[in-house]
């Protein structure tokens, strides 16, 4: 690489982190402000905004709301997905290939149209709008992530594992539980987090799904239909240090736990 | 109980394919209790296939597998009184090394005390016992090695297999884990079914060698039946080195068959050979059977040669030499460094020449 190439990629770098992290951190700012009115010149700061938060108890509600959904999803993907990926993954067999297409089909079909067909089939079979139409269509949606995470990771377990468990008078059910389980804890972390944040994070769905109880994310979309405030702000700032906390503590451990083994 | 004499295994008539492929040939063999059996060959030889069938993780595809007086073939590995170590000693990596060699024990449905204190007994035996909280990635090769066998020991099993449990160590480690090895199986006295393609390892710790290719056993004996009387030209070309003689019998004898070797006259013991007089055969003559000497004996196997490559080892010295006129007549031998200044350059006696 010549010298003018590596200042190239550099500036680039370096351009596409603040396009990254300037709409952040504005975002954060706005949240200090003492004034209704987002916007320079910034006269004077606060914390109000984060008060009032704390103390909005429908915010407070539809956060717990959305935890709920979160943890509920997550825990409902991370069984069938880990359950498709033991089926899918050594047993060779006709239709494997369809079969994995099919169960890996919602991670990639647009947000909107899979919310319409949910929508659409919840009604069909009688299903309420709210938090468990939610929750089934969020994990309709994450159990493909679940599925390819824990297959990678079960690929690299060498078989002789499982056979020794056997051999040391394990069945099949037992050597699953004591000795492959353990070995896919980094990816169940990882692939739980990512869960965990993409159920959180979800609008599409959780609109055409839910019922009078909003989101936090159809919540703020909610608010801000009745005006941009820095209440929102305040909200979005708290939202984003707790999940990139929780990722980057997913990302330590996963590396911690893979070194391991 | 089992006796010192007892059968063991039977291994039934059993043959093993994989599609068309034939990786066991009808083998039939009784191993006793308390032996050491190993079981050599190259690799896709049918001694891999053999030891899973053991294991369980095979069925054969005929025949039948009778461990201590009762039919196995169809039980899964986690119903059979046989522990296994694995090549790549698969240990659990989430586990300590106690719960490691505790895991089979907790299975058997063992009480805590009991499992403690059996785990303690091997720990000690197989002197680890300050390892007991480490987990295998924080273990030594041969460290890791020994816990493998401490797990696979801990459940008491009839039998023990061992699939290449050496073949991860370094060269130096491995002599002295051979010696741990024929050690712990003497004073446990378990049967041991030891699979390997190293002829060294099988020829230093087994009671007995079976030397099996494709599929089929060539021959099967105590080391010293293997090296000094090997039954076909495989067996002795896989068991150590030696110099293969493809002459013509001239004539048999009392105690010895008499070959035309390039025109050359040898003689060699039939070992329970009979072949008649013209038949093509081959015979082994081992590399430390082959003595030079300045003069040539009256020695009925003394031939005339001459050295033509000379290899250094260190502690020997290996020396290829061409008897008679012909371009493929050569001889290997080999010295040792005590001999070397003696060694002559023209003439070479041939002794100890064998027919198989």
């Amino acid at each position: 690489m010549t010298r003018n190439t590596r200042i190239l990629m550099s500036v680039i770098y370096w351009a596409f982190i603040v396009y990254l992290f300037v709409p952040l951190a504005l975002m954060v700012t706005m949240g200090f402000k003492d004034s209704k009115f987002i916007g320079f010149p910034i006269r004077s700061w606060t914390l109000d905004w984060y008060a009032a938060v704390i103390q909005d108890t429908q915010v407070l509600s539809v956060f717990g709301y959305s935890m709920t959904i979160a943890i509920a999803t997550t825990i409902l993907s991370l069984i069938i997905g880990t359950w498709v990926a033991v089926f899918l993954g050594p047993n060779q067999f006709r239709g494997k290939a369809i079969i994995f297409a099919l169960a890996c089909l919602p991670a990639v079909i647009p947000g909107i149209i899979s919310a319409i067909a949910l929508r659409i089939f919840a009604r069909l079979i009688d299903i309420e709008p709210g938090m468990f139409a939610i929750i089934l269509g969020h994990t309709v949606h994450n159990v493909p992530f679940v599925a390819l995470v824990v297959m990678a990771r079960l690929s690299t377990q060498p078989k002789s594992h499982i056979e020794a468990a056997r051999d040391l008078g394990a069945d099949s059910i037992v050597a699953f539980f004591r000795v492959t389980l353990p070995y896919l804890k980094p990816a169940l972390i990882g692939a739980g987090i990512f869960c965990m944040l993409l159920s959180f994070d979800d609008f599409v769905r959780a609109f055409f799904l839910g019922g009078y109880q909003p989101t936090l994310p159809v919540l703020i979309f909610a608010k801000l239909r009745s005006g941009m405030s820095p209440e929102i702000n305040a909200i979005s700032t708290i939202v984003l240090i707790m999940t990139a906390i929780l990722g980057l503590w997913a990302e330590r451990s996963m590396r911690r736990l893979n070194k391991g083994s | 109980m089992t006796g010192e004499k007892d059968t063991i295994v039977h291994i039934d008539n059993v043959t093993k394919r994989f599609g068309n492929v034939v990786a066991v040939d009808q083998l039939d063999m009784k191993i006793m209790a308390g032996e050491f059996v190993t079981f050599l060959g190259p690799s896709g030889c049918g001694k891999s296939t053999t030891l899973r069938m053991l294991g369980g993780f095979e069925n054969p595809s005929e025949g039948r597998i009778v461990l201590d007086g009762v039919d196995v073939t169809s039980q899964p590995p986690n119903r059979r009184d046989v522990n296994m170590v694995f090549q790549d000693y698969a240990l659990f990596p989430h586990m300590t090394v106690g719960q490691n060699v505790s895991f089979g024990l907790e299975l058997k449905g063992k009480s805590r005390p009991e499992i403690e204190r059996r785990m303690a007994e091997l720990l000690d035996f197989l002197q680890l016992s300050g390892f007991r909280d480490r987990t295998p990635d924080q273990l030594s090769g041969g460290q890791r090695q020994r816990v493998a066998l401490a797990r696979a020991l801990a459940p008491d099993p009839k039998l023990l297999l061992l699939d290449e449990p050496l073949g991860a160590l370094d060269a130096k480690l491995r002599g002295q884990v051979q010696i741990e090895l024929k050690d712990i199986q003497k004073r446990t006295g378990k049967t041991f079914f030891f699979v390997t393609h190293d002829q060294e390892e099988a020829l230093t710790m087994s009671d007995r060698i079976v030397v099996m290719n494709a599929g089929r056993v060539e021959q099967s004996g105590t080391p010293e039946d293997l090296y000094f009387r090997p039954e076909s030209r495989f067996v002795a070309e896989f068991i150590g080195e030696t110099n293969l003689i493809n002459g013509t019998v001239r004539g048999v004898e009392e105690n010895a068959v008499v070959l035309d070797w390039n025109g050359l006259s040898v003689r060699g013991s039939g070992h329970g050979h009979r072949p008649a007089a013209g038949d093509n055969v081959t015979a082994s003559l081992r590399l430390e059977n082959v003595t030079c000497h300045n003069k040539k004996p009256a020695n009925q196997n003394a031939v005339e040669g001459k050295v033509i490559s000379k290899l250094f080892k260190g502690s020997r010295t290996s020396l290829d030499i061409r008897v008679g006129e012909r371009e493929d007549s050569i001889i290997r031998a080999i010295w040792t460094l005590a001999m070397l200044p003696k060694l002559p350059m023209i003439s070479s006696g041939l002794a100890g020449s064998r027919n198989v």
